[in-house]
C-alpha cells in the first residue's frame, strides 16, 4: 500500500480489561503499514487522572518524533481546570481532543463538554467521539453535538458500533463535519453503505483500528480487503485524517 | 385536558403488566373524575400482535364516545398487508392516527417499508405517535429521521424521552418541524425543562391511561395530580393540555 496511512484512534496504557504499550503500538503499525497514529490515553486517565494522560500522549509523540499524535483529554465535570489542563497538553504538543462521555460521566448534549469543543475550535483540533450504546453516546446526538459547532471536524469513534450502525448513516446525513470511523464495521455492509450513499461517500470515513479493543491486523486486514478506487482507499486510511489534524503540511514522521 | 396517550385493555394478549378489563364508559368515568376532556387512545393488543381485528377493537371502543376519546391504530409495518391495513383504519374505521412502537413491533425507524405508510397517514392528515426514550430502535433521533422525510405528518415522540433520554428528544424535537414530545412517564424535572425550552406549542402530556390493574387508572390520575407540583406557569400549563392537542386534532388554534 503506497499511500499515507493514519491510525486515527488508538488507546494506550492499561484499561480495564486490555493493555497497549508504545513499543507494542509502534511494532504493530510496523507490521501493518501504518505511518501515524492518533493516540489517546487510558480509561482510568480518560475518566479521571487527565494530568498523567496528557502527559503520557504527549509524550509519547515526542518520544516517537511525532508518529504518535497525542489526543487531550480533560472531564468536562472539572470546569475551568478542564479548560487548564487541555491549555497544558497544547503546551505539550496535543493536536486533537478525545471525549467519552461514558467513562466522563456526562451527556453530549448536556452542554458540559461544549466549553472544551470551543477550545478544539479555537486550535483548529479534530474532536473524537466514543459512541455505541445507550446511554449518552449515541450517533445522532453526536451530530447533534457537531451541528453545534460546525467549524469542528467530529470523529464519530467506533461509528455507533453494533447495534448502533444503523444510526450512523442518518447521524453522517445530518451533520456534514461529521466523520464516521471504520472500527469493527464490516466493509460490505456498513461501510459499504457509507459510501455509496450520495451524502456521504468515503471521503467522510477514516480509518481507526481502536487498539487495544481491536486487533491492528484484523482491522488493517478489512480495509485491505475493500475494493476501492486508489483515490478513495487514500482517503479512508489517511489523507482525510491527516487533513483534519493538519499533518499534510509536515514532512513524514 | 387532553391526554394525548392511553391504552385500551389489552384484550387478547399477553403483556409484563398485569392490567385491568374495562370498557369505555369506565375509562370516560376515569376521565371525568380527574378533569380529562378527551384522550388520545391507543391500541394496545396491536403493538404485540398486529391484526385487523385489533385496529377494530380500538374503533369500536372510541366509537362508544365519539366525543370523548380519538383512535390511534397500528400495524406491524412490515407485514405484507400493513399498507392495506392502516388505509382501512383511517378509510373505514375512522381513526385519527398510527401508533408505532418500533422495539415492540421490531422494527427500525430507518427502514424504507416506513414511507409509503407514511404517505398514507399524510394522506388522511393523520397523527404518527412513537414510542421513545427506550434504545435500541425507539429514540428521538431516529424518529426525527423519519419526521424530516415526511414534513407533512406530525410526528409525536409518546414519552419526551422518558428518564435517561429526554435531552435528545427535546434536541429533536427544537430542531425537527413536525416533531412533537407527549410529556408521558418522563420525570418532573425533565417535564419542567421541556416546558422552558420546547417550542412552545410542542408539547403535550399524556398519562398512559389503560395499564392499570384498576378501572380507575389511579397512576394516571397521579400523574394529573402532579402536574401542579412541576413549578410551571399556567400559559405552559394550558399550552401542554389544551391548546397544543386541540390544535394537533383539531387542526385550528
Amino acid at each position: 500500500m503506497n499511500t499515507l496511512v493514519v491510525d486515527a484512534h488508538v488507546r494506550i496504557g492499561q484499561h480495564r480489561e486490555a493493555a497497549l504499550s508504545v513499543e507494542a503500538l509502534l511494532a504493530a503499525m510496523d507490521r501493518t503499514g501504518v505511518d501515524r497514529a492518533v493516540v489517546a490515553p487510558s480509561e482510568a486517565q480518560i475518566a479521571y487522572d487527565n494530568r498523567a494522560g496528557n502527559a503520557a500522549t504527549t509524550q509519547a509523540a515526542r518520544a516517537t518524533g511525532g508518529r504518535l499524535v497525542a489526543y487531550a483529554v480533560a472531564n468536562p465535570w472539572r470546569g475551568a481546570a478542564a479548560l487548564d489542563e487541555l491549555a497544558w497538553a497544547h503546551e505539550q504538543g496535543a493536536r486533537a481532543l478525545a471525549v467519552d462521555s461514558a467513562l466522563q460521566g456526562f451527556d453530549l448534549l448536556d452542554g458540559l463538554v461544549d466549553p472544551l469543543v470551543r477550545f478544539a475550535a479555537e486550535h483548529r483540533w479534530p474532536v473524537y467521539v466514543r459512541t455505541g450504546t445507550p446511554p449518552g453516546h449515541l450517533p445522532l446526538p453526536t451530530a447533534a453535538l457537531a451541528r453545534r459547532f460546525p467549524e469542528v471536524a467530529f470523529v464519530m469513534g467506533r461509528s455507533g458500533a453494533t447495534d448502533f450502525w444503523i444510526d450512523a448513516a442518518p447521524a453522517l446525513r445530518h451533520a456534514p463535519n461529521l466523520y464516521g470511523d471504520t472500527s469493527y464495521a464490516p466493509w460490505d455492509t456498513v461501510l459499504g453503505e457509507f459510501a455509496r450513499d450520495p451524502e456521504i461517500g468515503t471521503s467522510r470515513l477514516v480509518f481507526s483500528s481502536d487498539q487495544p479493543y481491536a486487533t491492528a491486523v484484523g482491522e488493517m486486514r478489512r480495509m485491505r480487503d475493500w475494493l476501492l478506487p486508489a483515490h478513495e482507499r487514500a482517503a479512508v486510511l489517511g489523507t482525510t485524517m491527516a487533513g483534519l489534524l493538519g499533518l499534510e503540511k509536515e514532512p513524514p514522521a | 385536558m387532553i391526554d394525548f396517550h392511553t391504552h385500551t385493555p389489552l384484550w387478547t394478549s399477553a403483556s409484563w403488566l398485569g392490567g385491568a378489563g374495562f370498557d369505555a364508559d369506565d375509562f370516560v368515568r376515569f376521565m371525568d373524575a380527574v378533569g380529562i376532556s378527551r384522550a388520545v387512545v391507543l391500541s394496545h393488543d396491536g403493538l404485540f400482535h398486529s391484526t385487523p381485528e385489533a385496529n377494530d377493537a380500538v374503533a369500536g371502543f372510541v366509537g362508544k364516545h365519539p366525543g370523548r376519546l380519538v383512535g390511534f391504530g397500528t400495524y406491524s409495518p412490515r407485514r405484507p398487508e400493513a399498507l392495506a391495513e392502516i388505509e382501512r383504519s383511517f378509510a373505514e374505521l375512522g381513526l385519527r392516527g398510527l401508533k408505532l412502537h418500533p422495539w415492540l413491533q421490531g422494527f427500525s425507524m430507518h427502514e424504507q417499508v416506513l414511507d409509503p405508510i407514511m404517505e398514507i397517514v399524510a394522506a388522511h392528515g393523520g397523527i404518527l405517535l412513537c414510542h421513545d426514550g427506550t434504545p435500541p430502535y425507539s429514540t428521538a433521533g431516529q424518529i426525527a429521521a423519519l419526521a424530516r422525510r415526511h414534513p407533512r405528518v406530525p410526528v409525536v415522540l409518546g414519552h419526551a424521552g422518558l428518564h435517561d433520554l429526554w435531552r435528545e428528544s427535546l434536541h429533536f424535537t427544537q430542531e425537527t418541524e413536525n416533531l412533537y414530545l407527549c410529556i408521558c412517564g418522563t420525570p418532573p424535572y425533565a417535564a419542567a425543562r421541556i416546558l422552558d425550552r420546547a417550542p412552545a406549542h410542542k408539547v403535550l402530556f399524556g398519562t398512559d391511561a389503560g395499564l392499570s390493574d384498576k378501572a380507575s387508572q389511579d397512576y394516571a390520575v397521579a400523574r394529573v395530580l402532579e402536574i401542579d407540583e412541576w413549578g410551571i406557569t399556567e400559559a405552559q400549563k394550558r399550552a401542554m393540555l389544551v391548546d397544543n392537542p386541540a390544535r394537533l386534532l383539531d387542526g385550528a388554534a
